[in-house]
């Protein structure tokens, strides 16, 4: 060696971390702040911003078509991820298997997971074209079920977006989920075989409890993906047909960059944080206990 | 291998040379696409010929508001910004525009008064300088209605018999149902619902607003607009319309006309140019709007200069835009026997005559229309957000076939006047 530098050890650590915080600083951190600043602002474009103090969170509360975008949001989140999870859980279990076609399927099973949203958006505008010459509704016309509107009915689209969003994410679940299994004693199953637990019984009793942290970690990023959910949305139907699709992100982005309100979307996506993070909080304490079990 | 190196350097120190001629360019901002990308050199070429000023271009047709607040808030703006007319009270709002002085402008008398108008901010001065106007006509398919033995369609009940046989007669007789009639953007994005359906209330004699000194009031809880906005929804409700309209905006609506999927279309003058090739200058007319029961009122628009405050050549800027309405600029933005689509939709300078230059008749319906029923939206400070309520709202009737027009009218009555509230222009 030529020379030698002398650092201190607690040094290197930071040293390593610095290229990546400070481009996290600078693109996230700054901006997060920026934001939560703009959140007791009125947003000038030229000039100083006009301080505002509370008046945008005050506005938050009694502003009725961000109530029903909350509305519609929780909808999402609870459907989707109920649903999402069973699926993917199934899946996983009929894919467990290590054979050759059993991992053609898991693949083919993941595409979607790795596709771009717009794509998919587009996808779905194809097969549930509202027409009766629409993908889905030459399928349903087989059984005699007459056309649907799909995502334009005020009734359906938010389903159809749902199914959109557990398409997208069962794939993703469904590895969390093998990654689980693979990770279950063997042994616990033999010991329920030699005490004649029937298939159910070793599902209840020895796969389910092995996969908590699998479904508390598919719960959490269900959540997290459910509340912020925008390009799912706004690609498909725009938050229409009558704002029956108008979710939280639609809402803010609505009110950003359409009525370019920067202050009022700061403060609502401000507000939509702290109950992310609210949630992981509740969520970690929660799995926390039941760990200890 | 020093060869190479000598290359490369020479190409760098180039490029910083540009770097700094860029920098010294006049900056504009259009909101325009690539169909116009050719006539705009063109005249940004002449210019920089008669002046030496060169001009650095930037165009987004979508988000280009968001684009533009963005570089606001960022302390970027242009030196000139081009965008419709009509938004130049969410500019002032935004604080970004700086007045024009019709005094010191060159040409201000060779413009239409009736242009000038269209840029006045709410304190009467005039904040941008009009380039372009235009009326919404009907685009027809000529090859479709003749096959069905039907006469252009003058009146409500025609477009309605015509937009049934389009979707009921297989008006391009290849045996299957695959066509539709009335091609409608109804998607509540950006407003589009209730651009769309302003023909339809100004046809029915129905408005938006009442004006007294400069204040307004909602006028949309009336039986006039009920019978617009009903008359719209039949379309829909009857499947004339193309499917997945409420949701359309005219990113979705344009190729459902040009793929030959509908057959009528409502837009204005800029579409001459796409749809005469495809579907095909022989396969399309421009019909002046169905009259409904008090006539065939339809949307003015137009295209205007803006100059921003931070621009640190005021001048330069204004300079420009004096070119943009000259006769010269005029007629070079009207794509005088070019492929492209033009930026000059009908002439806003006394002195070019947009027929003649044109020299077609679709463009000569869209003149007629502009001059003789063309109605540009009420002069509130700030049209956006009520445009955005009311399309929220109007797009919530058209997915109900069966909800209560008036009652939902009303909802959208008071919507509009809490707007005109937080505007301070509400009539108390």
């Amino acid at each position: 060696m030529l020379f030698k530098l002398r650092v201190s050890p607690w040094v290197v650590p930071w040293l390593f971390l610095a290229p990546a915080l400070i481009v996290f600083t600078w693109f996230k951190f700054i901006p997060i702040a920026n934001g939560v600043l703009m959140s007791f602002h009125k947003v000038k474009f030229v000039g100083p911003d006009e301080w505002v103090g509370l008046n945008n969170f005050q506005r938050a509360f009694g502003d009725g078509a961000l109530h029903a975008a909350i509305g519609h949001t929780f909808l999402y989140v609870i459907i989707s991820t109920v649903i999402g999870g069973i699926l993917a859980f199934s899946v996983a279990l009929a894919l467990q298997d290590q054979a050759r076609h059993v991992r053609i399927i898991r693949t083919a099973i993941f595409i979607p997971a790795v596709t771009s949203v717009a794509i998919l958006a587009e996808i779905w505008r194809i097969i549930f074209y509202p027409a009766a010459t629409g993908v889905a509704n030459s399928f349903i016309a087989i059984f005699g079920v007459p056309a649907q509107g799909w995502m334009a009915d005020p009734d359906q689209a938010l389903f159809v977006v749902i199914l959109l969003e557990i398409w997208k994410t069962v794939p993703y679940n469904m590895v969390i989920f093998l990654a689980g299994l693979a990770g279950i004693n063997r042994e616990l199953y033999d010991a329920a075989a030699v005490d004649g637990a029937s298939v159910w019984r070793k599902l209840w009793h020895v796969t389910l409890p092995g996969l908590i942290p699998a479904f508390s970690v598919v719960i959490m990023l269900s959540f997290i993906r459910g509340f912020r959910v925008f390009t799912e949305v706004y690609t498909t139907t725009g938050g229409g047909p009558a704002g029956r699709t108008e979710v939280i992100m639609t809402e803010i982005f609505k009110t950003g960059f359409e009525r370019l309100d920067y202050g009022y979307a700061s403060a609502v996506s401000f507000l939509l944080f702290a109950f992310t993070v609210l949630l992981t909080v509740v969520h970690i304490s929660i799995k926390n206990r039941i760990d200890r079990f | 291998m020093t060869k190479f190196k000598l290359g490369l350097a020479a190409a760098a120190a180039g490029s910083l040379l540009a770097t700094t001629a860029m920098a010294e360019d006049l900056s504009v901002w259009m909101r325009y696409g690539e169909n116009e990308r050719n006539v705009l050199d063109a005249v940004i070429a002449e210019f920089t010929a008669q002046t030496g000023i060169g001009v650095d271009l930037f165009l987004a047709n979508t988000d280009f508001e968001t684009r533009l607040a963005r570089a606001a808030a960022g302390g970027n703006l242009p030196d000139v910004v081009v965008n419709d007319a009509t938004i130049v009270g969410q500019l002032l709002e935004m604080g970004i525009l700086s007045e024009i002085d019709r005094d010191s402008f060159k040409g201000a008398d060779a413009i239409y008064d009736v242009a000038w108008e269209s840029t006045l901010g709410p304190d009467g001065r005039h904040y941008g300088v009009p380039i372009s106007a235009q009326a919404f006509a009907v685009f027809v398919r000529k090859d479709w209605r003749e096959a069905l033995g039907y006469d252009k369609p003058e009146t409500w009940e025609d477009l309605f018999e015509l937009a049934r046989a389009f979707t009921e007669d297989d008006p391009n007789g290849n045996g299957k149902a695959d066509t539709y009639g009335y091609v409608m953007p109804v998607s509540a994005t950006r407003g589009y619902t209730s651009w769309f359906l302003s023909d339809l209330i100004w046809q029915a004699g129905g408005a938006f607003v009442e004006e007294s000194n400069g204040t307004f009031r909602s006028t949309l809880g009336t039986q006039e607009v009920a019978t617009a906005i009903e008359f719209g929804r039949s379309f829909i409700c009857a499947g004339y319309a193309q499917p997945a309209a409420i949701t359309a905006t005219t990113g979705d609506a344009t190729p459902v006309f040009s793929s030959g999927q509908a057959g009528i279309y409502r837009s204005g003058p800029y579409h001459n140019a796409p749809f005469s090739k495809e579907p095909g200058s022989d396969l399309i007319e421009v019909i002046l709007p169905p009259a409904g029961p008090a006539g065939r009122g339809s949307l003015a628009e137009g295209e205007a200069a803006f100059i921003t405050v931070t621009s640190k050549v005021p001048e330069t800027a204004q300079t420009f835009i004096e070119f943009l309405v000259s006769e010269s600029g005029q007629r070079l933005g009207m794509a005088e026997g070019m492929d492209s689509s033009p930026i000059v939709r009908l002439s806003v300078n006394k002195n070019v005559d947009t027929l003649a230059v044109r020299g077609d008749e679709g463009w000569a319906t869209f003149a007629q229309q502009f001059a003789e029923a063309g109605q540009y939206f009420p002069r509130v400070p700030n049209w956006k957000p009520i445009r955005q309520v009311t399309a929220d709202g109007f797009n919530r009737i058209l997915a109900d076939c069966s909800s209560d027009i008036g009652a939902a009218l009303a909802a959208i009555d008071e919507a509009v006047n809490a707007e005109l509230d937080r505007q301070d222009v509400l009539i108390k």
